[in-house]
Order: C-alpha cells, then structure tokens, then sequence
C-alpha cells in the first residue's frame, strides 16, 4: 500500500512534478524538439527494384496505390544525454529558505534544471546519463532511455534534494571529474554541465581544457554557469560588518562589504570573462543561469537562442 | 507561395527560367513529401524574386520525373540556367535546404 503521505514520495512528485510542469508550460510550445533527434527516421520513399527484399516495401501505400515503393529510414544521431552536476560545498550557496525550494542554492537549482532535461528527454525517448560531482565522482550512471532508467535517476535527484540538510559539503574537484567523464561516456554525446565554476584549484585554462577534452571526443557541449547575480556578482550586501565562510574549505574573513565591493566585483568579473569569451570559440555553448531567474526565463532564453542557431522553429 | 510545375510548362517554367529554380519531387501518399512541403512553402516566399520554388507531382508528370530519374520521393533538384547543380534526397531540415540555395545565389 502507498502511503501518500510519505514526505519522500511527496517531494519525488513534487519535483516530477515542476519539471512536467515546465516541460509542458512552454518548452511543447516551441514547434521541435530543440535537440535533433532519436531513434530512426522515415525520410523518403523509394521505387521497389524487382529483386530486392520485400520486408521494406511499404504495404498500406500498395493496399492504396498498388504502387510498390519502399520506405526508407535515415538515422539520426541518436541523441544520448550526459547531465553533469557539480554537488560542491560552494553550489549550496545561498541557502534562502524563504524562496521557492528551486531557488534557494544554487545547488537545488541545478538539480531542478537537471529534472527538467530529464523529463525533456523522457518524452522524446533519448538516452540519460547523470554524474554528480563532488570530491570525487559521487554518481555515474550510464545513458539509457528506459523508462525505468529515468524513473532512477529521478529519484537520485530526489535522494540528493533530501538529503541536502545533513549533507557533508565536499570541496569541488570539477576539473580532473570532467577529464574522467570525458573518457568514461560514450562519444557524440550531448554533454550539459551545471557548475557554479567554483574549483577549489580553478583557473579558467583549467576549465577551458577539461571543455575542450568533451568537444575532442565529439561531445556537444553545454555550459550553465549557474550563480545568485544578486549576491555573487553585484555583491550586494548591507554596509554592515559580515563574517564571510569560504563553503569549499571553510576559511573565514570579517569584513565591510563596501570596503570591498569594487575589488570583488572586478576579481568576479576577471574569473569569468575569459570563460565567457573563450567558450563560443571552443564551440561550446555558454550560458549564465541566475537562480533568481527562476527555470522557466533561464530556459526560454537557451530555447530560444537554440532554435535560432539550429535553424528549427 | 511554391509553385506547381507540369509536364507541359516545365521546359519554360524551370529549364529556361532567368532565376534559379529548386523542384520538389513529391507525391500525395507519400508522408516525408508532406513532412517537407511546408518547409517548401515557406521558401518560396521567403525567397520571392530571387528564386523560384516549386513543386512536381509525379503521379501527374511522369515525364518530367522520368526524364530527371526520379526514383526516390521527395527529391529536391536545384537548377541554375537549366542545369541540375544539386540535389537532396529525403526529407531534411529547412536549414539544409537554406544552405544549398544559398549557394545557388
């Protein structure tokens, strides 16, 4: 017997839930899929040359026409999925209790995204893997498009979510996790991190490298670079004293936000601009997620900005 | 808006056009030609008065489809002063289409 009750099967639902939601909010409403396709095909109908096998030939069209033509198929790439996120002490950053549940890290939001691609891909029958990293590769499994597979990887999502309060936060090591992914999936796939880019050893050659490694393996690569603009960018706290907690290796300082404000913005702003610029050169696709954006403006803008560069509607 | 060509007016309509011309080979049971006739339509004005998009029914101009050994549907020629210079086979995206008209141009 269910118990409908139980927290566990409510959150599960519940985040089933928001990513249907999403999914079927706006994404059905752009015409195509805006990754190409699965599975096989019918692209053309050729005559039927006398001889040649008869299992192709397409019967009902003869039931109609008794013309004898025979169907055939062009396989697309069959799209298999690679979702990286980073589960660093940092993406639990800034932990608002007070916001929706997909808006209070960076973390969550990043799971959130992950549950949308997931249901995305559901529906259009193509293969998921998830790696979720931390000091090491905590979670890899391998891409299936089972329904099943899904299922499983959904509730790891949810295991993840439920277990965020007494999480042990690990330092991030996205960098040599990355190289590892590389080598581990299979090639061609569609490879979509979410890191929040804070390595505890980063530098933005490092990471420039570890993305040039998926593109050598014919991975299509994209990066959400999720952050809480207010905060971590603008920096935008109150002229009043703050302990800062370094959440990857605990370090603390005390300080004026204001005093630092122009050096901190200007060292962000550094971390991120060689990332930013480098990534269309490398062929990997960019995009800036702030958390406080919500799901849907942060997908609507990568949607969009997909079916303009894959010429689909 | 495409154009339908016939047996009877191909020669003047494609073969002796100023502009270059793309023919859709296609047929009315044949599902992928209906996948890609839109994609058809919609060139066609987009590229109004610089090309000229059309379609050819083979059930009803067995010649013009004979003649071009049309044995696969949909198939797309693209002519340029009465010549094939390319061809598609199948149903494909419109940005493929695109880029093979382009270089018509």
């Amino acid at each position: 017997m269910i118990d409908l009750n139980d927290k566990r099967l409510q959150q599960f639902g519940y985040l089933g839930l928001r990513a249907r939601q999403v999914v079927e909010g706006f994404i059905t409403g752009l015409h195509k899929s805006p990754f190409h396709g699965f599975s096989v095909e019918f692209s053309e109908h050729r005559a039927y040359n006398p001889g040649e096998s008869i299992r192709h030939i397409d019967w009902k069209l003869f039931g109609k026409t008794e013309k004898l033509f025979v169907k055939r198929y062009e396989e697309e790439t069959n799209l298999r999925c690679r979702l990286i996120v980073d589960g660093s002490a940092s993406m639990l950053f800034p932990n608002i209790k007070s916001r929706p549940e997909e808006m209070q890290s960076k973390y969550q939001f990043a799971v959130f995204l992950s549950a949308v691609f997931m249901y995305l891909f559901r529906l259009q029958r193509d293969a998921v893997g998830l790696s979720i990293v931390t000091d090491k590769l905590e979670e890899h499994s391998n891409a299936k498009s089972t329904f099943i597979h899904h299922q499983v990887l959904m509730n790891i999502l949810q295991n993840h979510l439920s277990t965020l309060p007494e999480k042990e936060a690990a330092q991030s090591v996205l960098i040599p996790n990355m190289h590892q992914i590389a080598e581990r999936i299979h090639k061609r796939s569609m490879v979509i991190i979410m890191t929040d880019l804070f390595d505890v050893n980063h530098n933005a050659k490092d990471v420039l490298n570890a993305l040039q490694h998926f593109k050598h393996n014919g991975h299509e690569v994209i990066l959400f670079h999720i952050l809480d603009r207010q905060w971590e960018e603008h920096f935008n706290y109150d002229n009043r004293p703050y302990r800062f907690i370094d959440l990857e290796d605990k370090s603390t300082i005390k300080v004026r936000p204001a005093e630092i404000r122009d050096l901190y913005q200007k060292k962000f702003a550094e971390l991120t601009h060689d990332i930013k610029e480098q990534c269309p050169k490398y062929g990997v696709d960019y995009v800036e997620a702030d958390i406080q954006d919500g799901l849907e403006k942060t997908l609507l803008g990568f949607f969009a900005k997909r079916a303009v560069k894959t010429g689909r509607s | 808006m495409a154009i339908h060509f016939t047996d009877a007016e191909f020669e003047k309509e494609v073969l002796q056009s100023d502009i270059p011309v793309i023919v859709d080979f296609w047929a009315e049971w044949c599902g992928p030609c209906r996948q890609i006739g839109p994609i058809i339509e919609e060139l066609g004005q987009e590229y109004e008065g610089k090309v000229k998009v059309g379609k050819l029914d083979v059930d009803h101009n067995p010649g013009v489809a004979g003649q071009f050994g049309i044995r696969n549907i949909p198939t797309i020629l693209f002519f340029k002063n009465g010549e094939v210079v390319d061809k598609q086979v199948g149903a494909v995206p419109k940005r493929m289409l695109e880029e093979k008209l382009k270089n018509l141009l």
